[in-house]
C-alpha cells in the first residue's frame, strides 16, 4: 500500500520538493538515512581542540579575506562565513514560511508545521528537516490537539469537535515588543523609508532589524490567516455539496485518529496516536513538544554560581571554553535525548499516501501489516536526535565564541598577559578568598568535583590555549583594523553609486 | 499576553482536586501565573511544626523554562538564602518540562527535611551546619517557632 506517488503529489501540491544530502525524497525506510541524525560524538578532546582550532583559522582566514580584498572569495566555505543582512532576511522568511499550516499539506492526518502552542520566536528548528522527517514517516506530523478528551463521547460527538477544529492557535496580535514598531506596507518590501534618516548607522542598523523582525510577525500572521480562511472555506463548499475536496480528511480518518490518542506528557494536550516515544524510557511526546527541547544556550562550564569564589567576568574567561552539552530526555534524564516513532499501519494518507478524502477505517488487521510493524520497531532509521532536527548548533557555538572573543578583546588581552607571567594565576586568583578547611568540603561537593576535573584537563592544555588566545587576539585586531579600512574605502566611493 | 496554555490550568486544577499534603497552591485572582504556596515543615526536622509561606512563578516559556520560586518566611537554611532563593539544581540547570509544580513543590519540601551544607547557597549557614550541626538545628528550630509560626 502507498509505494507508488499519488495523485495529491502530482497535482501541483505546493510542496518545495525536500533534497538535502542525505535525506533521500523517496519512500520510508530507505537505507542509510538514519546515520546522518544518529548522536554525534562531542565528548572527546580531540573534537575540542579540533573546534578551537577552527576558531582560529577562522580569524586568520577572515582577516586575509578581508586584507587580500577579495570580498567575493567563493571558495570560501567556512560556516562563519558573513551572510548579508538580505540574505539573512530572506532565510528568516523562508523559514517562516515553512512553519505556516497548511491543510492540504498533510501526513497521515497531520501537518508539516506546529498548531501554536509555543511562541513563534520559540519555533528555531530547522523547519527543512522536520518535514522531511515527518514525510519519511520517521516522525510523527504535527497533529491539532484536542484540549480535553472524553472516552464516553459517541462517535457524532466526537467528529463534530473534530470539525470545530481550527488549523491554527489564535495569534497575539498586538505584543509588547512590537508595540511602537512601523511596519509600513507590508505588500512593499521595502520599508527604508520608516527609518530616520538622519540617525546614525549603528541606529539605522537596529532600528531594520526591528521593523523587520515586527513585519515578519505580522506577515506570519497574514500567511497563516490566509490558509485558515481557505480551509474554513472549503470545508463549508464541502459540507453544502457545492464542491469535492482530496485534501480534507474523511470522517472515518478523523473518528480513527482521535477516538485512539493520548495526553502528551509535557504540554497536557491529547493528539492522536502513534505519538513518538523516548528512545530511552517509551514516553510519549507530541512532536510540537519535541521540537522545543534543544541544547542550553552556549555557557561556560561549571557555570552554577559558587558563593565562596569571587564572581569570575565572563569577559575574562577563554571563549573557547564557551559549551553545550546535548538535551537530556525530559522524562529519565538520560543524555543525547532521541525519539522513536512507529508510523500507523493502516494509515498512509497524504504525502505519499492516499488522499485524506478517500481514507477508510479497516477493522481487520492483516498478516502482512504485523510484519511491517515488527521491521518498522528495529529499524534504526526510526530514531531521531534532538540535535537532528537542529543541526546548527555547532555553528550558533562557534559564533558565540566569536562575538565574546570580539566583545572582550581586551579583557583577554590582559588574562593572556597575566597567563604569561604567571601561569597559575587563574587558579591563585580564585582560591585566595576560600579557608583551607573550605577548600576541602569544595571538592567533595558535586560542583567542586566537577571543577577539579576539569581543572587539571585545562592546565595541561593550558600553553596551548594561550598560544590560540595569542592568535585570536592578534587575528581580530588585524580583521577589524581591516574592517574599518574596508568602510573607509567603501563610503569613498558610495557617494559617485547613488 | 496571550491565553493560557493548558498545560497551567491542568497542573492547577489537579493541585486542587489531588492536593500533596502539606503543601498548598493558589494562583492569584489577577495573575494565574503566579502561585501563594504554603509547605509545613517536614515532621522530624528542626521545621517541624512550622508553616512557610513562599511565591512560585511561572514564566512565559515554561514548561520549557523552569517555575522561579522563592520563600517568602525568613528560615535558616544552607540551602537558602536571606532573600528567600533557593539553591535547588531541578529549578535550574536539571529542570526538565516534565516536571510539575508538584514535583517541584516537592522537592523543596524533601530539601527541609535533608539539608545539603556541602552544596551551599547561605555559606555562614552552611559553615555553621558543618562546624556545629547541633547548633545550627537548633538555630533553625529557633527560627521556625518565630517566624513559621501556623495561625
Ligand atoms: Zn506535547
Ligand atoms: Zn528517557
Amino acid at each position: 500500500m502507498g509505494n507508488v506517488p499519488t495523485k495529491l503529489d502530482q497535482d501541483g501540491n505546493p510542496i518545495e520538493p525536500v533534497s538535502r544530502p542525505g535525506y533521500p525524497s523517496g519512500n520510508t525506510g530507505s537505507s542509510s538515512t538514519g546515520t546522518s541524525f544518529s548522536g554525534q560524538s562531542t565528548n572527546d578532546g580531540k573534537t575540542r581542540s579540533k573546534r578551537a582550532t577552527s576558531l582560529v583559522s577562522t580569524f586568520l582566514n577572515s582577516g586575509s579575506r578581508y586584507r587580500s580584498g577579495s570580498m567575493q572569495d567563493t571558495t570560501y566555505h567556512s560556516p562563519h562565513k558573513k551572510r548579508s543582512t538580505k540574505e539573512k532576511e530572506q532565510m528568516k522568511e523562508q523559514h517562516a514560511r515553512n512553519i505556516i499550516v497548511k491543510y492540504d499539506e498533510s501526513v497521515d492526518g497531520g501537518f508539516m508545521a506546529p498548531f501554536g502552542s509555543y511562541s513563534y520566536d520559540k519555533l528555531d528548528y530547522d523547519a527543512t528537516v522536520v518535514k522531511s522527517l515527518i514525510i519519511q514517516r520517521r516522525l510523527a506530523p504535527f497533529y491539532t490537539p484536542l484540549q480535553d478528551f472524553d472516552p464516553t463521547w459517541s462517535r457524532e460527538e466526537l467528529l463534530k469537535i473534530v470539525d470545530g477544529l481550527p488549523l491554527h492557535a489564535s495569534f497575539d496580535e498586538n505584543p509588547e515588543e512590537f508595540e511602537d514598531i512601523p511596519i509600513g506596507d507590508l505588500k512593499k518590501p521595502n520599508f527604508d523609508y520608516l527609518i530616520d534618516k538622519s540617525s546614525s548607522k549603528k541606529e539605522y542598523r537596529n532600528m531594520h532589524s526591528k521593523i523587520f523582525k515586527a513585519r515578519l510577525y505580522q506577515k506570519r500572521i497574514y500567511w497563516q490567516e490566509r490558509e485558515n480562511e481557505s480551509f474554513l472555506e472549503t470545508k463549508l463548499e464541502v459540507r453544502e455539496g457545492k464542491a469535492q475536496n482530496n485534501y480534507l480528511p474523511s470522517n472515518d480518518l478523523k473518528y480513527d485518529l482521535y477516538s485512539n490518542g493520548s495526553e502528551c506528557p509535557i504540554c497536557f494536550l491529547y493528539f492522536p496516536e502513534p505519538m513518538n516515544y523516548s528512545k530511552c524510557c517509551q514516553q510519549p511526546i507530541c512532536t510540537e513538544c519535541f521540537v522545543q527541547i534543544k541544547r542550553a544556550e552556549p555557557h561556560f562550564p561549571h557555570e552554577e554560581v559558587d558563593p565562596t569564589k569571587p564572581i569570575q567576568n565572563d569577559n575574562e574567561k577563554d571563549p573557547n571554553l564557551l559549551t553545550t552539552e546535548p538535551s537530556n530526555c525530559p522524562y529519565c534524564a538520560t543524555a543525547e535525548f532521541a525519539v522513536v516513532y512507529t508510523p500507523p499501519k493502516n494509515r498512509k494518507v497524504g504525502i505519499q499516501g492516499i488522499p485524506p478524502a478517500t481514507y477508510k477505517s479497516v477493522n481487520e488487521p492483516s498478516e502482512t501489516n504485523d510484519k511491517d510493524e515488527t521491521t518498522t520497531a528495529k529499524n534504526p532509521n526510526n530514531v531521531v536526535s534532538s540535535d537532528a532536527i537542529r543541526p546548527d548548533w555547532e555553528n550558533k557555538l562557534n559564533k558565540e565564541r566569536i562575538r565574546l572573543a570580539r566583545r572582550s578583546a581586551n579583557a583577554t588581552a590582559i588574562h593572556v598577559s597575566n597567563q604569561l607571567i604567571d601561569p597559575d594565576y587563574a587558579s591563585t586568583s580564585n582560591d585566595t578568598t576560600i579557608s583551607s578547611s573550605r577548600k576541602t568540603t569544595i571538592t567533595t561537593s558535586r560542583h567542586g568535583s566537577n571543577t577539579a576535573s576539569r581543572g587539571s584537563r585545562q592546565r595541561s592544555r593550558q600553553s596551548i590555549q594561550d598560544l590560540e588566545n595569542e592568535m585570536i587576539q592578534e587575528a581580530i585586531r588585524l580583521s577589524l583594523e581591516d574592517e574599518q579600512q574596508q568602510n573607509k574605502s567603501l563610503k569613498n566611493k558610495s557617494p559617485k553609486k547613488k | 499576553m496571550a491565553s493560557l496554555p493548558k498545560r497551567i490550568i491542568k497542573e492547577t486544577e489537579r493541585l486542587v482536586t489531588d492536593p500533596v499534603p502539606g503543601i498548598t497552591a493558589e494562583p492569584h485572582d489577577d495573575n494565574l501565573r503566579y502561585f501563594k504556596v504554603t509547605i509545613e515543615g517536614p515532621a522530624g526536622s528542626p521545621y517541624e511544626n512550622g508553616l512557610f509561606h513562599l511565591e512560585l512563578y511561572l514564566p512565559d516559556d515554561y514548561p520549557m523554562e523552569a517555575p522561579k520560586v522563592r520563600f517568602l518566611t525568613k528560615i535558616y537554611h544552607p540551602n537558602i538564602d536571606r532573600l528567600g532563593r533557593i539553591c535547588l539544581d531541578i529549578l535550574k540547570t536539571n529542570w526538565s518540562p516534565a516536571l510539575q509544580i508538584r514535583t517541584v513543590l516537592l522537592s523543596v519540601q524533601a530539601l527541609l527535611a535533608s539539608p545539603n551544607p556541602n552544596d551551599p547557597l547561605a555559606n555562614d549557614v552552611a559553615e555553621d551546619w558543618i562546624k556545629n550541626e547541633t547548633g545550627a538545628k537548633a538555630k533553625a528550630k529557633e527560627w521556625t517557632s518565630l517566624y513559621a509560626k501556623k495561625e
